[in-house]
């Protein structure tokens, strides 16, 4: 018998109990909605953390920063490392092939005024890559740029919060600002950065990312210069040439560090780790609604199984007559096991439209993050081929091995 | 020869005890033959016809039909002989209740392999006719009559142009009128040229068969030639 004719005996056999059909059915049907719906949130899940971090900045930063030591007594090594300083970050930039960009940070809080407005602001020292590395566009006039820092020039960039807090609407590109009693000229408005986690517990309002629009940047050879008593830097952000070169990047820097230091007070950690860290954290939540998903596409399958042996033993003679006039055991067996498939394949059709109705509620009225890909829906339909075959085959074997003299025999 | 068998043995295991249904069965059937085998319940006379049928095989002896030795054969290979040389009769007609007349008829065809559908349902119309169930094609089993039934099933048993028709209590299920009528197709398909075994225990059918072998207790007790 050939694959659309067993297709076809196999609707034809659901066709005749349709009460037994839907019944078999409702299992793997739920059972799929839910493999979908869970999957998509999932996704959803995975791809607002990607785009949180992409927004950040890409996947070939590598942040640095101090290791905190818990301990109270310190070795003498410890002691003598000045942690992290401008001096490494130009260490770096020199002696590490892999990199593209360093982009080293002193952020401080210091008085500034504005005609008669007077705040104690944010002020980050840093240099030109600081925009690159977290992509962050300027939205009038430019940022520090390299000569800037090597003239240890007195310009000011703006944080669009920040702008709006000294200058209002007015224009601020040419004025002159005052942060702890030595002028500053504004060169350039940052664009605004926003981003809106979705679900949970009215984070919807808040800006994560508000953190950026309220800083005021100036070139870290001016801070040290002028701020602070030394090169130490609170942080530090380099990019690697490309993804793949990640990994060296990772290494020299580490070699770099650990020459300057002597003892390995730093930490490397990279955009994707981090990302990696989070998914992390939701894997639980994944393993649960995983399992969940699972397991009622396992009582599916097992109803399936069930239905299907009731199916047989209905027609016990049927097989003894289907045998009798030729046909073989394997005839017999990939017969039944189409009709399994054919069964959990359409309940999983179902199941998919189901669950995309019900992923878009949850979307909808829940305003949880989903991500519904084909892939998601491939899985979801050879899931459902999948249990057909698993749960349809001892079934199918059994109806194989009847004996047709007994079976014709069968009341 | 078309059928030889020799010296069939056939014991069944039922745990404890051990029943012995067939002790030594030599029988030689020619092609066109009209036979009848009959027996009391328990003689062995159904389980002669099951191996013979080749639905089951033989404890020991040698069978051969159509010069290809089957006594040794199983599964697939059994299932085929099955296929191409025997066509079954049952007394309940055994149709299968959810296809129509004609895809019942066409199953056979569908088990061989090769034929496209088309093909076998034309096949199929063209015994039907013959047996004039023409009218009948698209009906369900249960649409039609007794007679009608064993008709179809009659044309299920030729589709494949079988060796052997081996027909088991064909009129055990219909009124006398009609078994008349369905002993009237056998006999003609007798005369066709066709070799026919009926297994009855029925005195009144196995007098139409120009042969008649009696089997009692495993073995065959005596034969009579009409």
């Amino acid at each position: 018998m050939n694959f659309f004719e067993s297709i076809d005996a196999g609707a034809r056999a659901m066709a005749a109990n349709k009460a037994r059909a839907v019944i078999t059915t409702i299992g793997i049907v739920l059972g799929v909605a839910s493999v979908v719906t869970l999957l998509s949130l999932m996704r959803g899940g995975q791809q607002q953390t990607e785009a949180y971090f992409a927004e950040l900045g890409g996947a070939r930063e590598l942040r640095i920063t101090n290791t905190r030591t818990d301990r109270v007594f310190m070795t003498a090594a410890e002691r003598a490392s000045e942690r992290l300083t401008y001096r490494d970050a130009q260490a770096i930039l020199t002696d590490c092939p892999a990199v593209l960009t360093v982009d080293p940070e002193i952020t401080r809080f210091l008085d500034v005024s504005y005609r008669d407005k007077n705040f104690m602001m944010k002020v980050l020292g840093t240099n030109r890559h600081y925009p690159y590395a977290d992509d962050m566009p300027v939205a009038k006039g430019r940022f520090i740029s390299d000569q800037d820092c090597q003239n240890y020039a007195n310009v000011v960039m703006l944080g669009p919060t920040y702008k709006q807090d000294l200058f209002g609407d007015e224009e601020a590109i040419g004025k002159t600002i005052v942060i702890r009693g030595v002028p500053f000229t504004v060169v350039g408005i940052m664009q605004k950065k926003e981003f809106y986690f979705r679900g949970g517990g009215g984070s919807g309002d808040r800006n994560v990312l508000e953190w950026f629009n309220r800083s005021l940047y100036i070139p870290i050879t001016t801070m040290v210069k002028r701020f602070t008593v030394d090169d130490r830097l609170d942080g530090l952000e380099i990019a690697a040439k490309s993804v793949e070169a990640v990994p060296d990047l990772t290494e020299e820097a580490h070699t770099v560090l650990l020459r300057h230091h002597g003892v390995e007070d730093f930490t490397i950690e990279s955009k994707s780790g981090q990302i990696a860290a989070q998914n992390q954290e939701g894997a639980f939540f994944n393993i649960i609604f995983s399992a969940v998903a699972f397991v009622s596409l396992f009582v599916g399958g097992v109803v399936i199984a069930n239905i299907m042996l009731a199916s047989i033993a209905e027609r016990i003679r049927e097989i003894g007559v289907r045998k009798a006039i030729g046909a073989s055991g394997l005839d017999v067996f990939v017969e039944f096991l189409l009709e399994a498939i054919v069964v959990t394949t359409s309940g999983g059709l179902v199941g998919i439209l189901l669950g995309l109705g019900l992923t878009a509620a949850v979307e909808r009225f829940l305003g949880m993050p989903v991500d519904l890909t084909p892939a998601i829906v491939a899985i979801a339909l050879l899931t459902s081929v999948g249990v057909g075959i698993v749960f349809g085959m001892f079934p199918a074997i059994r109806a194989a091995r009847l004996n047709p003299v007994e079976a014709l025999r069968y009341q | 020869m078309l059928i030889a068998t020799k010296n069939l043995r056939k014991t069944y295991d039922l745990g404890a005890a051990q029943v012995e249904a067939l002790r030594g069965v030599t029988l030689e059937i020619e092609q066109g033959e009209y036979v009848a085998i009959m027996g009391p319940s328990g003689s062995g006379k159904s389980t002669l016809m099951h191996i013979l049928g080749c639905l089951d095989t033989p404890s020991s002896g040698r069978y051969t039909l159509a010069e290809r030795e089957v006594s040794g054969l199983a599964g697939r290979a059994l299932a085929r002989v099955r296929n191409e040389e025997i066509g079954f009769v049952f007394q309940n007609f055994n149709l299968l209740p959810r296809i129509d007349v004609v895809a019942n008829v066409a199953l056979p065809l569908v088990y061989l392999g090769g034929v496209s559908k088309k093909e076998r349902r034309t096949r199929a119309a063209d015994v039907l006719e013959r047996l004039g169930l023409g009218h009948r094609l698209r009906h369900r089993p249960n649409e039609l009559s007794g007679g009608e039934r064993q008709r179809a099933s009659i044309a299920r048993a030729l589709v494949n142009e079988p060796s052997i028709l081996l027909a088991d209590e064909p009129t055990g299920n219909l009124d006398s009128k009609t078994g008349k009528e369905i002993m009237d197709i056998l006999d003609g398909l007798s005369r066709e040229g066709r070799t026919v075994i009926l297994v009855t225990h029925d005195a009144n059918v196995a007098a139409h068969a120009r042969r008649v072998v009696q089997i009692e207790d495993g073995v065959i007790a005596r034969e009579e030639r009409t």
